[in-house]
């Protein structure tokens, strides 16, 4: 016999004492002995920003860097990482400043739906502290672990771009999106005019 | 998804280890070894055959211990760079694992050592319960194999690790160590045929390091891994092939996610070189024909099959050229 | 941020010739052009908007909005604004709702196919501690659906099981490990039955039909749903100059939405429920929730939460909602209940698995004398969307191709899987996949180019389709030249070695759906908006439009900037809770930036309008002569004179308190009187079309797509940053239904890959660069002439990567998606026929233009100077699917050809030669099933 028709779920292990330093914070919660990080960051510390998409391993929205590696929080074992320095999408933004990386995932379109947006975040900000001048074919490399349904992809690669010409102070922080599309035929408040006679 | 109730273990040296292991063992109570747990624990959230121990490997030192001859089961495999001297080969494998977050926490170790896997297997409980269980996880229902059905003794899951063949065909070996005591063994007898025993470990045994030979360096690789997305997918078909480049006798072919093992092809190569000259395609075809896929994972077995041979060819003209 | 530069000093006024002095006319200069500074004129004034002076004539001529511009904010590119809350980790998904004294609730779920419940036995549930409460299908005894005429669904089983994963009962516990546990101790007596998987033998005789539609059931079959619709001259039918024919097997596909779903329920002490869901129509579940509960719906609120990824997944009324409402009831305490990615799947309501069989021909002159579609769609276990997929199948081919006729059966069948339901493109993408590959087929076997063949026979702007649609603003031609051009493609095509080829695909989808599916549009607008402005001049926007991360509420805050010239921060957009929300249909159909931006528009006008009367007191000019810009109400003719935008606003405010307005949007009489013909009616149209690019290699059959061009129609841009970004995604989710997205039923039913792994979403790797070009229609009705930009764009990735990868490789495959084992025995198979032993040994094909050709270069040719004059409004006559092949416009079609055809039903003589899905009409419904006796 291999494995049992019923795995038990109860009693949950007790809870044991966890620390950690979450987004420069230290914090020191109740965390049972088989706890998964993501679950101690989203249910203990509080960090709702840290994204359950799958549980196992496929979408990346659970990503968290510890230790500076970004990792997937649902694949941790809390207890491999007491002590560790975890950093969340909460702690990417200085006080109210937020990073290069934030903002331009909002000015280039990287966040459509926006649950995937803290996993990529983290895996791009992870990427920017190692490589402030990345390729386009080394960004893809660093986020293909996280999974977009909305974007499709190059929005987000133009994000990173965007964010690492900040860090490397080849651009303006905030810079908003050049207008790649001007606009061809607005008009003001002139005088009515008809409508084309076209609606029968 | 949660995780099944379990205690969580932090042995710090391999000798506190292996003691706990054995005092677990003289307790009667189950446990399994976890490194990166990118494997481990999505099994453990699916409920299939959760223990209620786990031992921990990643507070030991001596496993993250990462050289040209010599790499630890609690390497990550984004260590696996050239940077750190790893042996091409190994590199160019590593970088076409899973995803770069999963190869973050991912083992050498843990890619080793990965569970066989099928589709009939890796699914929740709930799923497992529909389909009235399966040989690999029967919940002592005595249930038959959803692959080969009307039989219960023989479960065919795949391994699907992609490190194993490149390892294999570099002539690696692995260094085993439990209460009885260490042991060394070529990688090539490292695996034990049914997908459900995977491997010669035993009970309170782990894989504690890989070791390379010294010509290993000098030997030239190339590996070929069929799969559908460039990242997260396991392989379907997996080629390696190393030479010590101009000397045929030193040909090394090994495959994975064809069976239930890797296998190391000496004898396809022996039986191939003894009719004559190397030829990528005739020895192909000698390899595909000594491998059975069967219907568990992504692709059909046929279309694996027949991607043996180009894969094959593919892996014998990358050392070629 | 308005754009008028405002010059001081009155001009001169002029005397008209009857003696009376008007206002003279003020001339604004072009910004930049730095008055009488010779060095500071701009070079280019092409470049410079109308607005201000620029000199670009509007290519679609005038619209009815142009009086609202006010060059704020219209036709940027701007984050969305809600990207904060995104990007810093605070938006609230629904798991995300966590409220004081929470349960977590579980749904325990059927093991087996199709079964019968024969008792249910709660005790050991109730016994274990930690338990709250306990419900069964016995608690909520009301059906419901998301469709009115099709409520087949109950919050759990009420008598069967329908697959596996169908909802039996649930808990709500202290915790999560409480409720896994207490699943585990129902007791439940089952009969099992016998289950239909493949939906080709859902048009047989069952014993147990998985669902009883009483004296409508079809027979015994599983048929939910038969369609027939016939229109045209059948007789071009026959003696085809060229044709096609193919018959397709694709796979169902899954949205794949990164956010699983959740819900939280909330009873408060009034006893009204608060139920928290990440919800694309929050009105449906709305509607559901009262029937289900047994409740009046002002007795519910339900509050829409960020919604991580939609693309129609989460538009049905969902049964966990109910759960979670009941479990919240029974329990006094707020119950969470979060799916596992598995369970995502076994709700499914993904695109139908589908067999469709496609002929097409042409006449002589390279003109399309036919469609005929039969589509067999496998609904799963339940309704959902599915009565309207079964038309959308087939109606929505009936353009942007001009047709001699048309002729298409649909059925959709119950099986024992999860339901289908809608998916971004509903009902449209499959069948648009087959029908553009045919006419790539086609033009082969005329030796002509295959965009060609589709200019020469485009639909113009203005028109009438053959199924009576009515289509106003068409860029289809525009959006075919431009990609045509970007791609290269006349240096390209066929001309590739082999491996490397490239396709086209056409699309052409609805925006907005002409019918609201609860109500008369006489009787009730489609949208609704309410807008209030503060004391400082902030304005709030209350809309029910759900903002599924499309951007929907940036659109509407947007619209209403622009018309009252704020800056878009001063605009806030209130769309999370029925509460305060007008009703509003929801976000589906590709209908929220036309019609609630159309309402919006209208209830800032509203507002507008008591700003200017106001300031009409303080200035004494009539409105009509007043501009409202830059926070500013002056005289149009001379802006020194003007009241600033708060003196305005508090004039009004005291005069009549609140300032509040509302608008609202409703679409105008539309279509034919045939039963059907309400589906796909839209007050607008989008148009695409794209190239793309593959690489395959020959032997191992991957097929990877480099490069896209991607063109759609979208009326106007309102955000272009946000329509290339639904271009972009559009492309992806084609791009995997294409090529490797399926969900995979095994031998034994079983679905096998519901997980993130093995449901193979492409990766950044598999992206390819995509050139995403807008082209704008200007749409007469579309607010500030915009049209949908979500669901269009993917219908024509498919085909154009299908024949893309003929092009490659010379081989025609119609089984979806191509994972590479497909496109390998595609090979093998060609390799055999031909006599080959090598893939390198395939020639890939190649074209000599035929005689046709020039035919049809010069109808193009022809054909885009009427377009031109139709969309500019120039050429008002009319024009119906039919003018081509001969006909009189003005009067009807059937006066003119004795074959003519308008049919919902098929003639007896038909019934012998229907397509396989047709044959449902060889079935009589239960209330004529004695009609012969």
């Amino acid at each position: 016999m291999v494995g049992e028709e019923h795995v038990s779920m109860i009693p949950a292990p007790e809870g044991k004492r966890w620390a950690a330093t979450v987004n420069g914070r230290p914090f020191e919660v109740l965390a049972p002995s088989n706890a998964v990080l993501l679950d101690v960051l989203r249910d203990k510390v509080g960090t709702l920003g840290v994204k359950r998409g799958c549980d196992l391993g496929t979408c990346g929205c659970c990503t968290v860097m510890i230790d500076g590696v970004p990792k997937l929080s649902c694949l941790t074992l809390a207890g491999q990482v007491q002590g560790a320095a975890i950093i969340t999408v909460e702690g990417l933004s200085d006080g109210a400043h937020l990073a290069p990386i934030q903002t331009c995932f909002a000015t280039h379109g990287g966040s459509q739906c926006g649950f995937c947006t803290p996993g990529f975040l983290i895996a791009s900000q992870a990427l920017l502290n190692e490589n402030e001048n990345p390729t386009r074919d080394e960004i893809a490399c660093a986020i293909e672990g996280n999974l977009c349904r909305c974007t499709g992809y190059q929005q987000i690669i133009d994000s990173i771009e965007a964010a690492a010409a900040i860090h490397r102070g080849d651009a303006e922080a905030a810079a908003p999106a050049s207008d790649p599309h001007p606009d061809p035929h607005p008009s003001g408040p002139e005088e009515p005019t008809m409508p084309p006679g076209h609606a029968k | 998804m949660l995780m099944p109730p379990f205690e969580l273990h932090h042995p710090t040296t391999v000798a506190e280890a292996v003691e706990l292991a054995a005092s677990l063992m003289e307790q009667n109570e189950a446990f399994d070894w976890v490194a990166g747990g990118t494997d481990v624990l999505p099994n453990y959230k699916w409920r299939i055959n959760p223990k209620p121990h786990v031992i921990s490997l990643a507070g030991i030192e001596e496993a993250h211990h990462l050289s040209a001859s010599e790499i630890g089961c609690m390497v990550p495999l984004s260590s696996l760079t050239a940077a750190n001297g790893v042996h091409p080969l190994l590199v160019e494998a590593a970088a076409k694992i899973a995803s770069s977050l999963i190869r973050k926490s991912a083992t050498v170790g843990g890619n080793l050592c990965l569970d066989t896997r099928c589709f009939w297997y890796n699914q929740s409980e709930d799923w497992r319960r529909s389909i009235d269980w399966c040989h690999k996880a029967d919940c002592g229902t005595g249930a038959d194999c959803r692959v080969i059905p009307n039989q219960n003794t023989l479960c065919v899951a795949t391994y699907q690790g992609d490190l194993a063949p490149n390892f294999m065909v570099l002539d690696a070996s692995v260094v085993l160590i439990g209460p009885e005591g260490q042991r060394t063994l070529p990688l090539s007898e490292f695996y034990e045929l049914d997908g459900m025993k995977k491997n010669v470990l035993q009970p309170g045994e782990f894989l504690l390091k890989v070791e390379l030979p010294s010509d290993a360096k000098k030997r030239r690789g190339c590996y070929q891994k069929l799969r559908v997305r460039e990242s997260w997918d396991f392989p379907e078909a997996g080629i390696a092939a190393s030479w010590l480049p101009g000397d045929a006798t030193t040909l090394k072919v090994a495959s994975t996610a064809l069976e239930s093992i890797p296998r190391l092809h000496d004898e396809q190569v022996e039986v191939h070189l003894a009719e004559g000259e190397l030829d990528p395609v005739g020895l192909a075809v000698l390899v595909q024909k000594s491998v059975k896929p069967v219907n568990n994972t992504a692709l059909p077995p046929r279309y694996r099959r027949s991607m043996v041979k180009t894969l094959t060819k593919r892996a014998l003209r990358g050392i070629l050229d | 941020m308005g754009s008028y530069r405002q010059q001081p000093g009155a001009s001169k006024s002029e005397v008209r010739k009857d003696g009376k002095r008007v206002a003279g006319k003020q001339v604004f200069p072009p910004p930049g052009s730095g008055g009488s500074e010779p060095t500071m004129r701009p070079r280019d004034l092409d470049f410079i908007p109308e607005t201000v002076g620029g000199k670009e004539p509007k290519p679609a001529g005038d619209h009815i909005h142009d009086r609202d511009r006010t060059g704020t904010i219209v036709g940027k590119p701007i984050p969305l604004v809600d990207s904060n809350a995104k990007v810093t980790g605070q938006a609230w998904y629904g798991d995300d709702v966590r409220l004081p004294g929470e349960l977590i609730g579980k749904i325990l779920r059927s093991p087996h196919h199709y079964a019968r419940i024969k008792s249910i036995d709660t005790s050991r549930v109730e016994a274990l501690p930690g338990v709250v409460a306990v419900s069964t299908g016995q608690d909520a005894p009301n059906r419901f659906g998301v469709l009115p005429v099709t409520k087949d669904e109950h919050a759990m089983a009420v008598e069967k099981v329908r697959h596996v994963g169908d909802l039996v009962a649930c808990v709500a516990a202290v915790d999560e490990a409480t409720a896994i546990e207490a699943l585990s101790l129902f007791d439940i007596e089952w009969e099992e039955l016998e289950p239909v998987f493949d939906p080709k033998k859902g048009l047989e005789d069952h014993d147990e039909p998985i669902h009883w539609r009483g004296k409508y059931h079809l027979a015994r079959t599983n048929v939910q749903k038969r369609v027939f619709q016939e229109f045209g001259d059948r007789s071009l039918v026959n003696s085809p100059h060229a044709s096609s024919h193919g018959s397709w097997t694709m796979l169902g596909v899954h949205h794949g939405f990164t956010e699983p779903h959740a819900v939280v329920a909330h009873w408060d002490p009034n006893g009204r429920l608060q139920l928290y869901t990440p919800q694309q129509v929050p009105h449906y579940t709305h509607r559901a929730l009262s029937t289900v509960l047994d409740v009046p719906m002002h007795q519910i609120n339900v509050v829409r939460t960020f919604v991580g990824g939609g693309f129609g997944g989460k538009s049905d009324p969902f049964p966990h909602e109910m759960c979670a409402a009941i479990l919240a009831r029974k329990s006094g305490r707020p119950v969470r209940i979060t799916f596992d990615r598995e369970e995502v799947y076994w709700i499914n309501r993904g695109r139908h698995p589908s067999h469709i069989d496609v002929k097409m021909t042409a006449d002589t002159e390279g003109r399309i004398s036919s469609f005929d579609i039969d589509a067999l769609i496998d609904g799963g276990g339940f309704a959902s969307f599915g009565h309207v997929t079964s038309y959308y199948n087939g109606v929505l081919a009936t353009a942007p191709y001009e047709l001699g006729s048309f002729h298409y059966t649909g059925a959709r069948v119950w099986t024992n899987k999860p339901a289908s339901g809608a998916m971004r493109g509903h009902g449209a993408v499959n069948t648009r996949c087959a029908v553009e590959v045919g006419l790539d087929e086609m033009a082969e076997s005329m030796n002509v180019d295959p965009i060609d063949l589709r200019l020469a026979n485009l639909l113009p702007p203005h028109s009438r389709t053959i199924s009576g649609f009515r289509i106003t603003s068409n860029g289809m031609r525009e959006a075919l030249e431009r990609v045509r051009e970007g791609s290269n493609w006349d240096e390209k095509f066929r001309q590739m070695p082999l491996g490397k080829g490239i396709g086209i695909g056409c699309g052409f989808f609805i925006s907005g759906s002409g019918l609201p599916i609860h109500w008369d549009p006489k009787n009730f607008p489609h949208a609704t908006v309410h807008i209030q402005v503060d004391m400082d001049g902030g304005v709030t926007v209350h809309t029910g439009a759900a903002d599924i991360g499309q951007g929907s509420t940036t659109a509407v805050a947007q619209v209403v900037a622009e018309v009252l010239a704020l800056p878009i921060e001063m605009v806030h957009v209130r769309s999370h809770e029925s509460d305060t929300s007008p009703v509003d249909l929801g976000s589906y159909s590709s209908r929220v930036t036309f019609m609630n931006a159309n309402a919006a528009i209208r209830a800032a006008i509203g507002i507008r309008d008591q700003l200017l009367k106001a300031a009409w007191e303080m200035l004494g000019y009539h409105p009509n002569v007043l501009v409202l810009n830059d926070r500013r109400i002056y005289y149009k003719h001379d802006p020194a004179i003007g009241v600033s935008y708060l003196e305005a606003l508090h004039k009004a405010q005291a005069d009549t308190g609140a300032l509040i307005a509302r608008g609202a949007y409703r679409s105008p009489p539309m279509g034919g009187v045939h039963k059907g013909a309400a589906a796909g009616l839209a007050p607008a149209y989008s148009f695409s079309a794209y190239v793309a690019e593959v690489d395959v290699d020959v032997e191992t059959g991957l097929v990877s797509c480099t490069n896209v061009w991607a063109a759609h129609d979208c009326g106007k841009a309102l955000n272009p940053l946000a329509v290339k970004g639904q271009i972009i995604g559009s492309c992806h989710m084609g791009l995997g239904q294409v090529l490797t997205e399926k969900m995979v039923y095994g031998r034994t039913g079983h679905l096998q890959n519901a997980n993130l792994l093995e449901y193979k979403i492409p990766s950044v790797h598999e992206m390819p660069h995509v050139e995403a070009i807008i082209v704008e229609s200007s749409d007469p009705e579309g607010p500030f002439g915009a049209k949908e930009a979500g669901e269009g764009p993917l219908l024509p990735i498919l085909p154009a990567v299908v024949n893309a990868v003929y092009d490659a490789i010379g081989v025609r495959l119609r089984d979806l998606p191509l994972t590479p084992d497909v496109v390998h025995a595609g090979i093998q198979k060609h390799l055999k026929k031909s006599g080959l032993d090598d893939e390198e040994q395939m020639e890939p094909p190649r074209l000599t233009h035929g005689p046709l050709q020039s035919v049809l270069v010069a109808r193009g040719d022809e054909h885009r100077e009427r377009d031109r004059l139709r969309q500019r409004s120039e050429d008002t006559s009319a024009y119906v699917n039919g003018v081509l092949f001969g006909f009189d416009p003005d009067r009807p079609l059937s006066e003119q050809v004795d074959g003519w055809r308008e049919a919902d039903e098929p003639l007896p003589e038909q019934l012998a030669e229907l397509g396989f899905a047709g044959r449902a009409w060889l079935k009589k419904e239960q209330r004529h099933m004695e009609d012969d006796a």
